[in-house]
């Protein structure tokens, strides 16, 4: 009697572990998350969503993580696992746009242009300017592509807080821990404790644009490929704007 | 020096209240285990404080509940040798012995290393670490430890305990030494009748808590209702003698004393020496004529004073031996058939073997 | 086999051991003070205290590393109260790395010095104390002696896990380099980066001996302590 009733029990969770094991995984971009928990709650399959810096998921990727999809903040990444071979061929799309921006603490009246020279060096202070790490991380790679543009970077190289990704450079301006950060126009838009000093005007840097593709191992139809349908959709396409994304296409 | 203690304390379901004064080269505070000794020994040393009651070594007070005074025990300048030693294993023997020293005021210190060392012959063992000790040598330098501290009071609490026989008697003979030589008085916590008899002047039985009996070692351990307390099978007479001869030929000594003279085989002492001799009463047998043709070297003649309750088969008889107390421990069967009775001539009747070296200290 | 070591390796390594020196360090004394109270005091609120002391064992790293911003951040309450009062800035500075890192080793510390303390006869600081000695001289001469080895493996314990914190160290000070960026942050780094996989290797394997080295310096001291407490090469 024991034994049957164990066996049920065994039955009945490995049953309910391949039906959780179903869920598709989705890897994003970090600066995706308000926007996209909106979009995938009004999905009709459970989606699981892991967030990060675009650098780690696709690294993580790269070594074998159970994606099924990857939404990624610039079109570098999504090449390097083009190159290697790891995207479902014919399932790439470049689905939304974002702006970089300037902020600052909600309570700082500090006032800038972003035009070549500017004193962003001076206007820092003894403090540092808290952006997601240059080396690898998106956000940072624009912003240190802008600032190279201007012509204010040297100066601003060694005043860096390079974060891990781009919610935790928004994380340090908005406890006032850094007197100017940059992040994406949609990140100051989600946090209040912050306020946009500028926009950097378009040209600096390469467009912001975040392609999403299915990986292999996702199949062509299912749940994963109805969700990257889903992020083209009119009302997804809505919730995108209205958290300060450029739906393209 | 006078020590004064009255001290009450509660540990459990255990309560100490014992009160008394010394005043003693040795005062030995004897007792069954669980009777509290080391917890007096401990409450004198400041290691746990009283309920009430007050401590005095000296015109020092140490402890008084109702002044509020309660001096911490590094300043109470009183020496503890513990049973096991207790010495500090990482650093040398040496070191252990100057331990003390160093927290001892300049003008109070009167121990001299060499002196001391001499004394307890610690001296090829002063650079051992005291896992390299036996157990002998670790008590030694736990008692040298003690010593250069130059405390005003020493305790011991039952440094043979954890010994060997063999060791025992070494132990006991440098403990004598120091009594003698040194002149600090010591408080001296055992079970062991024989150690008590050895070292002490005066003595203090403790039994469940409370002081039984108080005195010298002679008047208690003759006395014959501490019986109990002292136990079924110690109990006796301490006869304080001077040796008078030694016959070297067939390895007896003469002492005498105030009710007669004892021949005791194989001691090592000399002439003139004062001994204290013990004589348990089970070795005390009675006749009422002088025995010829028997082996009993020791006869002494003396009367009965007293008659004891009784315990069993067997009954404590005491006797006055020329002024110096005496007790006899023989059958009920007996003391009917002889017709023992208070005021009775009789003999006493030891066998000299019976009286063996352990008996003996020096007085 | 993986090439030279580059200056900026060299700069991850030598701030690494820089940081998890002065943390274990500067741990120890509170270190010790909260083994001593934990291992021989009684005090209501013990229970609660122990397990504050274990939290970094069983808390996210990065939680730790956001609860450090709040607190001693250039506006938290503490940090405002250590720049003004001693003129010690920990945000993005290799001295707020070491707090993270001395944080996380805290529990591992306080652990393994708490064990050797209990594991000391008390009564050899009662007869220390029937010798002359006050309280503080039984710490400095009994105490601290005889629980050497519980402290030295601490120690080692501490500086191991000071050379592997990442989570907490990003988080507070984020990534500097020269200034905050330890090893496992530049491994991190590097990992992330396309073509970085040999310098992230060489780290990897600098980290493990650098870690190697600490163990066995470690061991030979705490060899060395309890042989003179124990007096056998145990």
């Amino acid at each position: 009697m024991r034994r049957r009733a164990s066996a049920l029990l065994l039955l009945l969770l490995l049953i309910a572990q391949t039906a959780c094991a179903q869920a598709p995984v989705v890897f994003a971009a970090a600066s995706l998350k308000n926007a996209l928990d909106e979009v995938a709650a009004s999905a009709p399959a459970k989606i699981v969503i892991s967030y990060g810096a675009s650098s780690a998921l696709a690294k993580q990727i790269e070594n074998g993580a159970p994606a099924q999809v990857f939404i990624s903040a610039d079109l570098d990444w999504m090449d390097y696992l083009d190159e290697r071979k790891l995207l479902r061929p014919g399932t790439r799309r470049n689905i939304l746009g974002n702006k970089l921006v300037l902020i600052a603490p909600s309570g700082s009246t500090v006032a800038a242009e972003i035009r070549a020279g500017f004193p962003l060096a001076h206007l820092l202070g003894n403090g540092r300017l808290a952006t997601a790490d240059p080396a690898h991380v998106p956000a940072g790679k624009y912003t240190k592509a802008a600032l190279e543009k201007l012509g204010v970077w040297d100066p601003v190289a060694g005043k860096l807080a390079p974060a891990e990704n781009v919610r935790a450079a928004l994380l340090l301006v908005a406890r006032g821990e850094a007197p100017l950060g940059t992040v994406y126009a949609t990140d100051a838009a989600a946090e209040p404790k912050v306020r946009v000093v500028a926009a950097f005007p378009d040209g600096l840097h390469a467009p912001i644009v975040y392609p999403v593709a299915l990986l292999t191992g996702a199949p062509g139809a299912g749940a994963a490929a109805d969700f990257v349908a889903l992020l083209s959709s009119a009302p997804a396409r809505k919730v995108f704007e209205k958290h300060g994304f450029t739906p393209l296409n | 020096m006078r020590v004064e203690i009255d001290v009450e304390k509660g540990l459990g379901d255990f309560r100490l209240k014992a009160a008394f004064s010394c005043d003693a080269a040795v005062t030995a505070l004897f007792g069954r285990s669980g009777c509290g000794k080391s917890t007096v020994l401990n409450l004198v040393a400041g290691l746990l404080k009283p309920e009430r009651g007050r401590i005095a070594v000296g015109d020092r007070v140490l402890f008084d509940s109702t002044m509020g005074t309660d001096i911490a025990p590094e300043k109470r300048r009183i020496g503890y040798v513990f049973q096991d030693g207790l010495l500090l294993p990482h650093l040398s023997v040496r070191q252990n012995l100057t331990f003390g020293r160093f927290f001892t005021p300049q003008a109070e210190r009167w121990a001299d290393f060499d002196r001391i060392v001499a004394l307890l012959d610690l001296a090829p063992l002063l650079e051992r670490r005291p896992h390299h000790l036996s157990g002998g040598e670790k008590q030694r330098v736990a008692i040298g430890r003690a010593l250069l501290a130059s405390p005003r009071l020493l305790l011991m609490d039952e440094p043979l305990a954890s010994l060997d026989a063999g060791r025992r008697g070494e132990i006991l003979y440098y403990i004598e030494r120091l009594r003698d030589e040194v002149g600090v008085p010591i408080l001296y916590v055992s079970h062991e009748i024989e150690e008590v008899v050895r070292l002490a002047g005066h003595l203090v039985l403790l039994s469940e808590g409370g002081v039984a009996a108080t005195g010298s070692v002679n008047a208690l351990m003759s006395r014959m209702e501490l019986k109990p307390v002292i136990g079924r099978y110690e109990g006796g007479a301490v006869i304080e003698a001077l040796v008078v001869e030694q016959d070297l030929e067939m390895g007896l000594a003469r002492l005498s004393f105030p009710g007669g003279e004892l021949q005791v085989p194989d001691l090592n002492a000399l002439r003139g020496e004062r001994l204290r001799v013990r004589v348990r009463a089970r070795d005390v047998s009675l006749a009422l004529s002088r025995p010829a043709d028997a082996s009993f070297l020791n006869v002494l003649s003396g009367t009965v004073t007293a008659i004891g309750a009784g315990d069993g088969a067997s009954v404590d008889v005491q006797l006055d031996i020329g002024g110096t107390p005496l007790l006899a421990r023989i059958t009920r069967k007996s003391v009917a058939g002889l017709g023992i009775a208070p005021g009775k001539p009789v003999f006493a009747l030891i066998k000299a073997v019976a009286v063996d070296r352990h008996s003996v200290g020096y007085a | 086999m993986f090439g030279s070591i580059t200056p900026s390796e060299l700069e991850a390594v030598r701030l690494s051991l820089k940081v998890a020196a002065v943390s274990t360090l500067a741990s120890l004394p509170i270190g010790f003070a909260l083994a001593w109270l934990l291992a021989r005091k009684q005090f209501p609120g013990k229970t609660l205290l122990d397990a504050i002391v274990h939290l970094p064992l069983v808390l996210p790293p990065v939680v730790i590393g956001y609860l450090l911003l709040v607190l001693f951040g250039r506006r938290g309450p503490l940090g405002q109260w250590l720049e003004e009062t001693f003129g010690l800035v920990l945000a993005f500075r290799w001295t707020g790395a070491a707090l993270a890192c001395a944080l996380m080793g805290l529990p591992l510390l306080v652990r393994a010095i708490r064990q050797s303390l209990e594991a000391i006869d008390r009564r050899l600081e009662s007869a220390a104390a029937t010798l002359g000695a006050g309280r503080l001289w039984v710490l400095a001469s009994i105490t601290i002696p005889l629980s050497l080895p519980g402290i030295f493996t601490g120690m080692l314990l501490s500086f191991a896990r000071s050379l592997g914190e990442f989570g907490a160290t990003i988080t507070f000070v984020s990534n500097i380099p020269g200034e905050t960026q330890t090893l496992p942050l530049a491994i991190y780094t590097y990992t992330q980066v396309p073509g970085g996989d040999a310098q992230a290797m060489r780290l990897c394997v600098l980290a493990v001996l650098l870690s190697l080295a600490a163990l066995m310096v470690s061991e030979v001291l705490v060899r060395r302590a309890n042989r003179r407490i124990l007096g056998d090469a145990r």
